[in-house]
């Protein structure tokens, strides 16, 4: 088959998922939409934490603090009785500033560093959030007015979800999307090369904030009722990541295959053990680090076809005109790039 | 009041000292092996847990147990190092970062979870105290004065091992320079195992103090980790002194956040401090690149 019978086979493919999932509340029970409703929020996380650990190599281990800010300023607006769309809009501008302002200092730190630093805002905004009562309710959690709005949630976040993918594949395929991949290669030379590399790093966050902050609005509407130790907790902060890891990051379809997998996994497994949960993230993570630290789609068994659908994209073609060889992966999965 | 400042500084210092000797194991394994162990809070962790059990279950004084952890530790960071550290050795530079943070954050999740799980009792803390003195009205408990005599006592002891022995200077040679150190013939495997096994031993046996003077939970590993980044950051990296005057900062801020703000205010100050020195001095307040 040639390039556009790949291309139209993948329309066809996306066209009927979509269908299915939309006609999805009328099918099943509701056991199955509330499973497709996690998925589209870690679909969200894993893939806008892409932007950042993926296209431009900055391993950001706080992201869900995004995710947490989203969350807790939506359900403040909501019970000062706001509409859903305004409060989403409000907090996710909220957040935005929140890691343009972070952004600049903690972008100084390079490297493994950078993780930790990062990684660290997840417990600042732990201890805030338990601390100022007032506004968050404290440990206790903090609860939205109640009803049922799993219906509207569920489309909500599967829009959320595809505009998510949409974004990603889109900074991908331009010269913003270049200039990042440049700075993951090599910074100093990108820079040499006239990226305006710190400019470039702080618009990236805050890029990869507003998804997360926008499907934290629509977790808590859906759920009612949030805590910091389940928005600012290390297992929603640690899950997407892994997930991302685990089908190979830098490429659209990496954290798709990731989320998926982990998700099932979570649906069938780990819902027989109640405990052991962080343990078993823990263990994955090294077996992924150890073992195959480009994912699942840089394994010897799925490059082949990852190799064929990538030649039908635009990017791809951008490498051609130089009369370069494609590679089935991005440079961070082991490719020489130079 | 000046009494209530005094005892509040006393335990600043303490726990600076305590940090600033885990955060020169973080800093001295990550200056010779470029793979910052995030795990490394997780060794804090077990040796304040082991001394402890020690200490109910044999009534071992907690200064006996913090030299017996050290040849302990130093075989479980050897063990830690050759199973899950060496292989990131063999690959390429670029997956070399991603790797090490997969691993040793899962490694560090892992641990934590496991221990939380068999640990029947969240919090804990040794009971151990000795007789306190006065000195013009302030009160000063003597088992602190002796726990940061010890700490000084070692903090010696490792800046002589860096500057005379062999093995010292091999590690500031890494350090300095991996390529130079390997042309002049340092055995830079061997060297690099050990100064793991080192920087694992000062963790644990910082832990043992820890326990002894605050409560200890399974789960402070990571947070910890968080503090000796600051901690690193401040002093610059793979310097004893540096270290040790960040971990007395910090140990000081936490204090007197403590004091002034609530306790329950403490946790953010490393990052608040951390976001400071990053805007206002990148490189460090002592002078050098991390």
């Amino acid at each position: 088959m040639n390039d556009s019978g790949y291309r139209a086979l993948g329309f066809v493919g996306l066209a009927v998922g979509a269908l299915i999932l939309a006609a999805l509340p009328w099918l099943v029970v509701s056991y199955v939409m509330v499973w497709v409703f996690l998925l589209a929020v870690y679909l969200t996380l894993a893939v806008s934490y892409d932007i950042v650990g993926g296209h431009m190599g900055y391993m950001n281990l706080g992201h869900s603090t995004f995710f947490g800010i989203g969350a807790y300023g939506t359900a403040i607006l909501l019970n000062k009785g706001l509409g859903l769309l305004p409060a989403m809009a409000v907090s996710t501008g909220v957040t935005a500033a929140f890691a343009a302002a972070v952004s600049y200092p903690l972008f100084r730190l390079k490297g493994a560093y950078f993780a930790l630093g990062t990684f660290g805002l997840i417990s600042l905004m732990g201890v805030l959030s338990s601390n100022l009562r007032d506004l968050t309710g404290g440990s206790g959690g903090i609860s939205t007015p109640p009803g049922n709005y799993s219906i509207p949630a569920y489309y909500l976040s599967l829009l959320v979800a595809a505009g998510t993918v949409a974004l990603n594949s889109w900074i991908a395929r331009n010269r913003f999307g270049l200039a990042l991949f440049s700075i993951r290669e090599d910074e100093e030379v990108a820079r040499a090369f006239g990226v305006p590399t710190t400019l470039y790093k702080c618009a990236t966050l805050v890029i990869s904030s507003i998804p997360a902050s926008l499907i934290g609005g629509v977790y808590v509407w859906n759920v009612t009722y949030i805590s910091p130790s389940a928005v600012f907790g290390l297992e929603i902060a640690l899950s997407p990541i892994v997930m991302a890891m685990l089908g190979g990051t830098g490429a659209i379809l990496g954290p798709l295959l990731g989320v998926v997998f982990l998700t099932l996994v979570q649906e069938l497994l780990w819902t027989q053990v109640p405990y052991l949960h962080l343990t078993m993230y823990g263990v994955i993570m090294v077996l992924v680090g150890l073992f195959m630290p480009g994912g699942l789609i840089r394994t010897p068994l799925l490059r082949p076809i990852m190799l064929r659908l990538r030649s039908t994209r635009q990017i791809g073609a951008l490498f051609r005109k130089n009369g370069k060889p494609l590679s089935a992966s991005g440079p961070a999965a082991g490719e020489e790039v130079r | 009041m000046t009494a209530d400042l005094v005892q509040l500084l006393a335990g600043g210092i303490l726990l600076g000292g305590i940090y600033g000797l885990a955060a020169f194991g973080l800093s001295v394994s990550f200056g010779v092996l470029n793979v910052l162990n995030l795990a490394h809070g997780e060794f804090l962790m077990l040796g304040s847990l082991l001394s402890y059990c020690a200490f109910v279950q044999f009534g071992m004084n907690p200064f006996v147990s913090a030299v017996l952890v050290i040849p302990v530790f130093t075989t479980m960071g050897l063990l830690f190092f050759l199973v899950l550290i060496r292989p990131l050795g063999e690959k390429p530079h670029h997956e070399l970062l991603v790797a090490s943070i997969l691993v040793t954050l899962g490694a560090s999740l892992a641990i934590e979870d496991l221990t939380a799980f068999f640990w029947e009792r969240p919090v804990t803390g040794i009971d151990y105290s000795l007789a306190p003195f006065e000195v013009g009205g302030v009160v000063i408990s003597s088992l602190r004065l002796l726990i940061l005599l010890f700490i000084c006592v070692l903090a010696a002891g490792l800046q002589v091992y860096l500057r005379r022995t062999f093995m010292g200077r091999a590690i500031r040679a890494i350090t300095q320079c991996r390529e130079g150190a390997k042309v002049v013939g340092i055995p830079i495997s061997g060297v690099s195992a050990l100064t793991f096994g080192l920087g694992v031993a000062l963790a644990a046996s910082a832990g043992v103090f820890y326990v002894t003077l605050f409560t200890a939970t399974p789960t402070m590993g990571i947070p910890l980790t968080v503090k000796y980044l600051c901690v690193v950051v401040l002093g610059g990296l793979g310097s004893l002194v540096g270290s040790v005057l960040g971990g007395l900062i910090l140990g000081l801020a936490e204090a007197l956040t403590a004091y002034y703000a609530g306790a329950e205010w403490s946790p953010c100050i490393a990052f608040v401090l951390l976001l400071t020195i990053l805007i206002i001095r990148p490189q460090g307040l002592f002078g050098t690149e991390t």
